[in-house]
Order: structure tokens, then sequence, then C-alpha cells
């Protein structure tokens, strides 16, 4: 019922960005992720902010939407910040109190990393806007299909990772119904989790499993009913096919790369 | 317990609607649910008066689900009131009070079982409400009697060895074991066989003249016009029709035009009355209907 922005979730647009091959976004995603690192001072770091901006502008995803939905996750960055601001020391002290000591080295750091980890999840959420569950699973499956010569089961990964996505919000709404059933009946999951709470925790859990093994039994009959038999010869309807988007994607995070390690090199003081 | 609604309007998001309607609102494929209805419920004001056995109906989607789940507290609204014997649900505490007294038995209750005996999961209420053991085992033994099941032969067994039907009799002597003065439940007949079907509805009429309030929401409009004293019909979230079957099922087409239909036998009487029959009664079942059809059938032979 709630239909909050969950992380992961798909924004539905066509866009450049959308309609690339998504093997290529997946391994230009964990690209992304290096070429944020490689910046090391401001300057670089805001080129590479600049970049990601663009991109999202490419996908023509609002920046808002972005942000919202990586919203959990914000607290990490806050918390990071917050941990760097105590931790690192040095330069200029602003504020001090007992143990608690903050200072212009440890400002600094906070807002640099507390960035660089914002910039890190908008680069890995651009994937997850960007790509279908059944696309990311596809790519994850091709991209394993090597390895599959060495014994992994690259197939089935792909399927696990695939159904596990789907049911994802499935079983959200399920656990939402049961919470409710069971406060229903009295349970008080808001008071003491050490004073009887263990039992409303399994009125919640044991449900919420049961149901998964019946999705699971269900599902299992619906693939066999549909001739599912694994990996082995099962062909896509619409073969991922490289195409010149995904040259203009390559091209334009080897820029970002360049232009981030040229930024760090430009002398820049405060 | 009497249940009143005063201007009642839900929005599944709070007191964002507005703001995000504009964002992601329209545009968000969510799971199961319109993307544009942004409010669930829109002023509902009708009272559950003490003792009487209100149905509620209405297409999918058009919010009774989340109208029985203000009953007990479950979820607030945005806008307007529910009061329960006059206490305002969404002050602190109440909710958690009036739960004792309200028993909301959900769409396919079975799912919600967890104990590792019958025992266990029909004591789970009592116990919630602190009730000593020996109050607990009254209780136990005599929500499982009411519904038809025998606690020496199930008691001590896994509720996940039962059958369908009897997982969903257990799941509401669960309920039952509150001991609440209203029931309110949804859809409790769905997916059951027609055997079971006949032998729950008769448990929940056997329920009724127990003197409990009961609150049943259902897609089977013959079932409605059988049971209830007065039946609430919603669309797209509002109060779209309020009063006895009888006034509910005459307008036929206005039922139609919410994707919603009149009980069969009033259907068939009302075709009837458009061919020449006079058949005065407000509301019909397949008893009734045959034996005026009947009358007149042999009425007309006699004359003609």
């Amino acid at each position: 019922m709630a239909s909050r922005a969950i992380i992961g979730q798909y924004w539905p647009e066509e866009s450049l960005v959308h309609a690339m091959d998504p093997r290529v976004k997946f391994i230009l995603a964990f690209v992304l992720m290096a070429a944020v690192f490689c910046g090391t001072t401001p300057l670089s770091l805001g080129v590479a902010a600049l970049f990601v901006v663009g991109f999202y502008a490419a996908s023509r995803i609002p920046l808002l939407q972005a942000v919202r939905a990586i919203g959990p996750l914000l607290v990490l960055v806050v918390l990071t910040a917050a941990l760097n601001v105590l931790f690192v020391q040095g330069g200029e002290v602003y504020f001090q109190f007992g143990i608690i000591c903050i200072s212009e080295e440890g400002l600094r750091s906070a807002g640099f990393i507390g960035c660089r980890l914002l910039l890190l999840l908008m680069g890995m959420s651009l994937l997850t806007l960007t790509t279908t569950t059944l696309d990311i699973t596809a790519a994850f499956e091709r991209l394993l299909a090597p390895l599959a010569r060495l014994g992994v089961p690259a197939h089935e990964l792909g399927m696990i990772l695939g159904i596990a996505l789907r049911f994802l919000p499935q079983f959200m709404t399920e656990l939402g119904i049961i919470y409710r059933a069971q406060k229903s009946r009295g349970a008080r999951f808001d008071s003491n989790p050490f004073k009887g709470g263990i039992q409303s925790l399994t009125a919640l859990l044991i449900p919420l499993f049961t149901s998964a093994f019946r999705h699971a039994e269900t599902l299992s009959a619906a693939m066999e009913a549909r001739c599912y038999h694994g990996g082995e010869g099962t062909t896509r309807l619409s073969p991922l096919r490289l195409s010149w988007r995904d040259a203009v994607g390559i091209s334009a995070l080897l820029i970002m790369i360049a232009a981030v390690i040229a930024a760090n090199y430009v002398p820049l003081s405060f | 317990m009497r249940l009143a609604f005063e201007d009642v309007s839900y929005s599944y998001e709070g007191g964002e609607a507005k703001k995000k309607r504009k964002g992601r609102a329209g545009r968000q494929a969510d799971w199961g649910n319109a993307p544009d209805a942004v409010w669930a419920l829109r002023q509902v004001s009708f009272t559950v008066e003490p003792g009487e056995f209100l149905g509620v109906a209405g297409h999918t989607g058009s919010g009774k689900s989340t109208l029985i789940q203000h009953m007990n507290g479950l979820v607030h609204p945005t806008c307007g009131r529910v009061l329960a014997d006059g206490r305002d649900l969404a002050e602190k505490g109440v909710a958690s009070d009036v739960r004792r007294s309200v028993g909301l038995v959900f769409q396919y209750p079975e799912n919600q079982l967890f104990a590792n005996t019958v025992y266990d999961d029909v004591a789970f209420g009592p116990r919630n409400m602190g009730l000593d053991a020996e109050e607990v085992d009254r209780r136990v033994r005599e929500g499982l009697e009411l519904v038809g099941l025998s606690f020496d032969e199930l008691s001590e067994r896994s509720p996940f060895d039962l059958s369908g039907g009897q997982q969903r009799r257990v799941a509401f002597a669960g309920v039952l074991a509150m001991e609440p003065a209203v029931l309110v439940l949804d859809e409790p007949v769905a997916g059951l066989d027609p055997l079971s079907r006949e032998e729950f509805l008769g448990l929940i009429r056997e329920l009724h003249s127990d003197g409990r309030t009961i609150v049943m929401v259902s897609h089977s409009m013959e079932d409605l016009a059988a049971l209830c004293d007065r039946i609430l019909v919603l669309s797209e979230g509002r109060v779209f029709r309020l009063g006895t079957p009888a006034e509910v099922f005459a307008d036929a087409p206005a039922l139609k035009s919410v994707g919603l239909g009149a009980p069969a036998p009033q259907a068939f009487a009302s075709a009837l009355r458009e061919a020449g029959f006079t058949l005065d009664r407000p509301l019909y079942n397949e008893k009734t209907l045959a034996a005026d059809i009947a009358a007149q059938m042999t009425g007309r032979g006699g004359n003609g």
C-alpha cells in the first residue's frame, strides 16, 4: 500500500541513458564509482559532480527524484560526515567542548567525504533508475557467462537475483498486512522488544516466511508450466545489442576520468 | 459499541499528498493500486450502530479495506474523526484500547497464522490483552467452539497441518477469543468452496444473533442482501449509497454505474416487472421470488 520511493526503483523515461545496453551500463556504473574516487581535490570532485549531473540530465531524471531515490542512504552520508567532523583534527580549531573538537581540517574532510559518498550513491542509483530489473538481471547473467565455464551457475544466479528483486515490493506489502493483522490482535511492536517482543516478532516473520514458501511453490509451478528448463538454449525476445549510444556513454565516462584526473593537478589555493 | 465516522478523508501519502501529486504520484507504477488515487477515502460519514449487521460493498479500489482499517485505529484519518463511543481513535492510547472490543479479521486470515500449535495461535490475542492463564484457556476453548472446531482434537496440532477451511476457522477463533463486541470482516468467505462458504456465512449469522455487531465487506451482493441490516456502498472513496438492502438494490442501474450489480433474484424481479409482472416486495430472494411468480402464473392460468 505504501508507495514510498524504494532504493533502486526504476524510473520509466525515454532517454539516451535508458536506451543503453544494460551490460555496458552495469560496467560503467562501476567505472563511474572509480572515476569519483579518482577525484582527490575539491576541484576535481566538483568536475566529477558536473559530469554526474550531466548524466542525470541525459537520462531526463529530475535531480530531486535522484536524491529522493537514495533517501534512506542519505543518513549514511550525514553519519560519515559527522564522524569526520569529530575524528579528523588539524588546522584552526573552531569549537571545543570536552572531547568534542571541531577543527578546520575536520570540516573540510567531512564536506569532501560527504560529497564523494553522495556522488557514489547517485552514480549507482543512476543504474537502477534507468534500467529495469529484468535488464539488470540479463546484464548480470551475461557478464557472468564467461565464468560459467568454470562452473559458476551464471544463469541461475541471474534468475535468483531477478526473482529476489521482483518480490521485494510484494513482500513489503505482505509484511504490512501481517503487521496490521497482528496489531489488531493486540500485538505491540512499538513497546520494549525484550518484553514479549520476540513473540510479536515471530508473529510477523513466520507468516512472512510461509508466504515466501507459498510464492516460491506457485512460481516454480508456473515456470515449469511454461516449460522453463534452465538457461540451456534459452533465447531472448529482444537480444542485447551494442549501439552508438553505448559508444557515447563509454566516451563520456572516459572523458570524465580524464577530466577528473586532470583537475587533480590544477593547483587551487583557498 | 457505536463507531461513528465524521467526515473522514484519508490519503496514503498523508500531508505530502499535494506535493507528491505533482512529482511522482502520477507516473509511478504502483503494485496493484491506481497511481492517481491520492485520496482513498473522501468525506465519509456514517455510524455503525450497536448490534447491527452492516455490509460494505464497492468495486475493487473503492476504499473498503482502508475504511475498515479505520475502525480499530490501524490507520487514522487524514481529515475528520472516527469515534468509538465518543472517544476519538486518533488520541493516544484509545486505539489500542478499542482494539480489544473491535475485532478485525483481514482477508485470507489464515495467512497470518504463526504459532506452533492451534492453541498458542488462538491464545495470542487474549495473552496480548494481559489475561491470566485460566482466562486465556477459557477463551481459547470458547473461540474454537464458536467456529465449530474441536478443542480436544486440534488444540495441540500445528495450524499448518490443517486444511485451508480449518485454518481460516482457527484464524477466526483467534479474533473471537478476544471477545470483541464489534466484528469487522474483510471478505470472510473469499476463496472458500461452496460448502464451507455456506457454513461460514451461517457461523457469521450466528455470531450476529448472539448480539455482536458485524461489519462485513463482501463482493457477493447475494450474501449482503441475505445477511445485512444496512449496506454501505463505496465508490472512489465516497459513500455512494447507505440504506437497507431493499433501498440499496432498488436502483440497479446506479449500482451498475459504480461497477456493482444487484443480487440475481432482485435483478430478475426487476426484469420481470418490466415484462408486466406485478412483484410487490422490495427485496427478493430465490424463494420469495419463485413463490410470487408461481402465484401470478397460477392466477393468470385461472383467469385465462
